[in-house]
């Protein structure tokens, strides 16, 4: 225990001025850091750096701590500091106030789509959601709240959580299958470059079941790209005039109906078909409209590699078909089928070119994500704007992200995990009835933004209108107008910011006191300055006397 | 385009008629039209769009609303040789635009060059100096497009059953045209002003106190009369003159806020400008007030200094300080917060700009006329004064904001730079004023750490815009206060590297006892 003496001189130090002086000056840099870094890496970046984090609560304390023992060194109380303890209380409770929210307070946003009903806040928090969806079973853990790269190291039934990124990017590397592949199979992938003088983008394709971050096929503006099988490229060389090429993928070769020997005919509804004998049965294909065959009960055959293909059905728009080392494109009224090497070729197109960046038969492409430190543009991040976890099962490992969850089978479990925001659910429901927006005049600047909403709580409905300003209380939430988002089909969506504050009247306490404090503080030192003059004055006139 | 070509053909059968087309000129000033969200007189609007794409007051021989005028009607076959200058000064800009040694270009010929332009920003993926000239010139090249397709202004339209805004073309139906002339040799400024009368018929001519307002330039007067107090005040003796300008000005600003509160219909203190201008106007009332009663006449000074360097910028940083009235954000749109939060604040910017005033003047006087310890004592305590009003506001406003924000948002506080800065402030002041309790801030040391903290109400006020320009406040955020800022802040620094050290010396007895205790001798 302190001894009286000893508590004394602590009570001295940290109620003096100097510790004040020392405490405010600590925390006003490490605000001035606060805001250069939010200004620089986001408000999220900052919060996780330094406003929400211990050194900063810490010397938050200090300061506590002066204010209450500045007061206590100047006990028993003093007439003429009454309003400097008012002062000193005022600050206290706000402090009380903010801790209280700290601890206890519910901030979030919940989003209101036009007539559904809603009842889920959105929080600040990331979680990680584990769900077995058959068994029912969900699980939630809380993601650290740090600014950099960690690592979990916990392992959870069959899933062990490794590396997490709170802020990170995604490059590309090229992986070894750990499958095998029968050799017909297609499962090569493609790195492009498309330019003309104005734009570039570069752009990965792939046939790889494994490559699941990227498609093979991809639109471009009015530009549709087809990755296809390497020796596809030869169904584009071979000139026909009906442009219908029949395609064995395992065998890969092409066909015209003429090497089938088979004759184009026109249902009664106009649609043309032709019949091809594939050893023992007969199959139709209807060639402007499906690839797949149909059976002579008009069912569709899925156990064949045969496919047909019609290539007058790209001749219309801007088409290109990409087969690894190879493209074709329609110019000229002719198919054209050229070579890709490092030497940019040319198409058709806006003066575009078209060069091969990378070629891979059997490495797939996969996006990896690396830790960054974020950048922030415009009041909003430009780089970083991704958090990530690896999580590993048995000897794979996958990356969850917060915009891409992954669904996993493990010995016939099915497994979805993802990370998410914390959702608190609300007793009672809200819909969106009408979102009204008034614009200035002759403008598209919104003016004012309000939304009428129904609220259905257990003693029934009742109607609510909500805007700038103008927030709806109700169970101890506050839910305010913050923004909305345009519906494609010209309707609105209102997102409502809503909070619980249990601090909230303490804090307005503890402002009146200080703004009286402050007051009173000022009557009294005028009073005693009048006194003081007024004392001078009358010792002056005794003097004189 | 076809109603295009009609009006061209009518301009021409009128002319041959020898009917006047000279109607682009000074009168057409008080037409009212809606432009940017708000009804306001030509006058006003083509006055600023003229500044914005030209920086001048006038183009070539032409008066703002000639060239305005006369570039609205210009795809409608009204002749004009007016050339529209605007100035480039980025290196790469100019280089790209083949200008040579020329640092301006023609919009007439820039608009054959809009693609390329667009090409070149397309091009440029960092946010380099040379993207936002771009960027800036592109904007002013577009408002000159749509000033020139006659899109830019909307005019009051009355042949419907109710009235509603149009744009021009819309407006300037060959029929009315037409049915003008027979009444009158100028029917084209008949029409025009048609829309004037029938606006006044319908919703009254209070639009037009903003034209009042534009023509009287009150902002100058102000710095005249400012000018003249603080000449006042070195060249007499008496208060007498000093006092009579500084009233003067304060009423010339009174009227100049008032008129501006009545156009805009709200709190004057939205933006930069405005809350340059108020702060201004504030701190010379208060050091008016406070003058007053300590009957110091220093006070009638620094109340006068700071509200010249106010009205100096008001008048003539064009470029950081748009002084145009435009609508606001909805959140702000609530004019108790507004008139109680922001006017705190600013007023106790005020406040402390007097005394950063204060701690300059004695660091300069001191150091090139030299001042007694009395006065030192003197300054000390006037900013000392200042500084209590100032902190006492400063806090009142936080609290607001944090109230206000609570109101709005639902929380008291969220680490936003605005905010944050306007506390870093507070602290910053709150350690002086602790610290000048104790042995460490003697009332030497007090003035230059004033002058000092001082910037950091500069970065609250200026800086956050400015130099962070991220978080819930960008609505205020705009450009080119940077270079301000930093002049402003290299400034404080020279003076404060040229006096602080001989102050100090003079003033300062820790200093001095340590000096005999290492020299005794």
């Amino acid at each position: 225990m302190l001894s009286e003496k000893q508590f004394s001189k602590i009570e001295r130090t940290i109620g003096g001025l100097k510790f004040a002086v020392v405490v405010i000056l600590i925390f006003s840099i490490m605000m001035i850091v606060g805001t250069f870094f939010e200004s620089w890496y986001g408000t999220d970046f900052a919060s996780r750096v330094i406003y929400k984090k211990f050194p900063f609560m810490a010397v938050q304390a200090m300061m506590f701590l002066s204010i209450i023992f500045a007061a206590f060194l100047r006990l028993p109380p003093k007439k003429r500091l009454y309003g400097f303890y008012t002062i000193h209380a005022g600050l206290v409770t706000i402090g009380c106030g903010s801790l209280i929210t700290y601890i206890a307070g519910v901030d979030g946003n919940i989003m209101l789509h036009p007539n559904e009903p809603a009842r889920e806040i959105v929080l600040g928090e990331d979680e990680l959601r584990i769900t077995y969806p058959n068994e029912g079973r969900q699980f939630s853990r809380e993601l650290p709240y740090t600014a950099f790269k960690t690592s979990l190291d916990e392992e959870f039934e069959d899933l062990t959580f490794a590396d997490y990124y709170p802020y990170s990017e995604n490059k590309v590397i090229w992986k070894k299958s750990s499958s095998t592949f029968k050799s017909w199979q297609s499962i090569q992938s493609s790195e492009y470059m498309i330019s003309n003088p104005n734009v570039s983008q570069d752009f990965i394709m792939s046939l790889h079941p494994e490559a699941t971050d990227y498609k093979s096929s991809t639109q471009m503006g009015p530009l549709a790209v087809h990755y296809l099988p390497a020796s596809m490229s030869e169904c584009f060389g071979n000139a026909d005039k009906t442009g219908i090429v029949f395609w064995e993928s395992q065998s890969k070769y092409c066909k015209t109906p003429t090497d089938y020997g088979s004759e184009i005919k026109t249902t009664k509804a106009g649609n043309r078909f032709l019949v091809i004998r594939d050893n023992d049965r007969l199959l139709t294909f209807f060639p402007d409209l499906s690839p797949w065959p149909l059976d002579s009960s008009l069912a569709p055959v899925q156990d064949t590699t045969l496919r047909i293909f019609n290539r007058k059905l790209f001749e219309k728009s801007p088409n290109l078909f990409l087969f690894g080392k190879k493209a074709a494109f329609f110019e000229e009224d002719k198919w054209t089928t050229v070579e890709l090497a490092k030497e940019p070729v040319e198409l058709p197109w806006m003066g575009f070119e078209l060069t091969l960046l990378r070629h891979e038969d059997e490495k797939y492409p996969s996006q990896e994500p690396y830790y960054v430190t974020p950048i922030q543009s415009k009041g909003s991040l430009i780089k970083g704007n991704q958090k990530a976890l690896k999580v590993k099962v048995r000897d794979k490992e996958y990356w969850v992200t917060d915009d891409k969850p992954i669904s996993l089978l493990i010995d016939g479990k099915k497994v979805n995990i993802g990370i998410m925001k914390k959702v608190l659910t609300l007793p009672f429901e809200f819909v969106l009835k009408n979102f009204k927006m008034d614009k200035d005049p002759g403008t598209n600047n919104p003016a004012s933004y309000e939304s009428f909403v129904t609220l259905f709580t257990s003693n029934g409905p009742s109607s609510h209108h909500i805007y700038m300003n103008n927030p709806l209380k109700y169970s101890g939430f506050t839910f305010y107008q913050a923004s909305y988002t345009p519906n494609k089909d010209g309707s609105y969506s209102s997102t409502l910011s809503a909070n619980v504050d249990q601090g909230r009247p303490i804090k307005y306490l503890g402002s009146l006191l200080l703004v009286l404090g402050s007051i009173w503080h000022y009557i009294i030192t005028r009073k005693r300055k009048k006194a003081t003059e007024s004392a001078e004055v009358q010792s002056n006139k005794e003097a004189l006397a | 385009m076809k109603l295009m070509l009609t009006l061209f053909t009518l301009m021409f059968s009128l002319q041959s008629f020898g009917l006047s087309l000279d109607f682009c000129n000074d009168k057409l000033g008080r037409l009212p039209i809606q432009q940017g969200g708000r009804i306001k007189p030509l006058f006003v609007h083509a006055k600023e769009s003229v500044k914005y794409m030209t920086g001048k007051s006038k183009v070539g021989d032409h008066s703002a609303i000639e060239a305005y005028c006369l570039l609205s009607f210009d795809s409608m076959g009204v002749e004009n040789k007016v050339d529209w200058i605007t100035s480039v000064q980025h290196y790469d800009l100019r280089k790209f635009l083949d200008l040579g040694d020329k640092k301006e270009a023609s919009f007439n010929s820039l608009l054959g060059d809009k693609t390329e332009l667009i090409t070149e920003w397309r091009k440029q993926k960092e946010e380099t100096s040379y993207k936002k000239a771009l960027d800036r010139l592109l904007r002013k090249l577009q408002l000159f497009e749509e000033i020139k397709n006659g899109g830019n202004w909307k005019l009051y339209d009355k042949s419907g059953p109710t009235g509603a805004w149009v744009v021009l073309p819309d407006f300037l139906k060959e029929e009315k045209v037409l049915k003008a002339k027979d009444s009158s040799t100028n029917p084209f400024e008949t029409v025009l002003f048609q829309s004037e009368k029938d606006y006044i018929a319908d919703h009254g001519d209070d639009y037009k106190l903003e034209l009042t307002f534009a023509k009287m330039r009150l902002p100058l007067w102000a710095l005249v009369l400012s000018l003249l107090g603080l000449a006042g005040l070195v060249l007499t003796k008496g208060n007498a003159i000093p006092l009579g300008f500084a009233f003067t000005t304060v009423a010339v600003q009174t009227a100049y806020i008032t008129m501006r509160v009545m156009i805009s219909g709200r709190a004057p203190i939205t933006n930069m400008y405005e809350t340059v201008l108020f702060s201004g106007y504030a701190a010379l009332l208060l050091a008016l007030i406070v003058g007053h009663f300590k009957k110091d006449r220093q006070f009638i000074y620094v109340g006068l200094a700071y509200n010249f360097l106010s009205i100096m910028m008001i008048n003539f940083s064009g470029g950081m300080l748009s002084g145009s009235i435009s609508p606001l954000v909805p959140v702000l749109r609530d004019n108790f917060w507004l008139s109680t939060h922001v006017t705190a604040i600013i007023i106790s910017y005020g406040a402390l700009a007097l005394s950063w005033i204060l701690a300059n003047t004695a660091l300069i006087k001191a150091r090139f006329k030299g001042i007694t310890k009395q006065e030192m004592i003197e300054y000390t305590d006037q900013i000392y004064t200042c500084l209590k009003y100032g902190i006492v506001l400063l806090a009142g406003g936080i609290i607001l904001g944090g109230v206000w924000a609570d109101y709005s948002w639902g929380r008291f506080w969220g680490w936003d730079p605005k905010e944050t800065w306007s506390l870093i402030v507070l602290c910053l002041y709150m350690a002086i004023l602790h610290g000048k309790y104790t042995s460490w801030i003697s009332p030497a040391r007090f003035i230059p750490l004033n002058a000092l903290a001082f910037l950091s109400v500069m970065m609250a006020w200026f800086g956050v815009n400015y130099i962070l320009a991220s978080g819930l406040h960008s609505y205020g955020f705009s450009e080119g206060g940077a270079i301000f800022l930093g002049s402003f802040f290299l400034a404080q620094f020279i003076i404060l590297g040229i006096t602080t050290k001989s102050f100090l010396d003079k003033f300062d007895v820790k200093r001095k006892v340590d000096q005999i205790q290492e020299n005794p001798a």
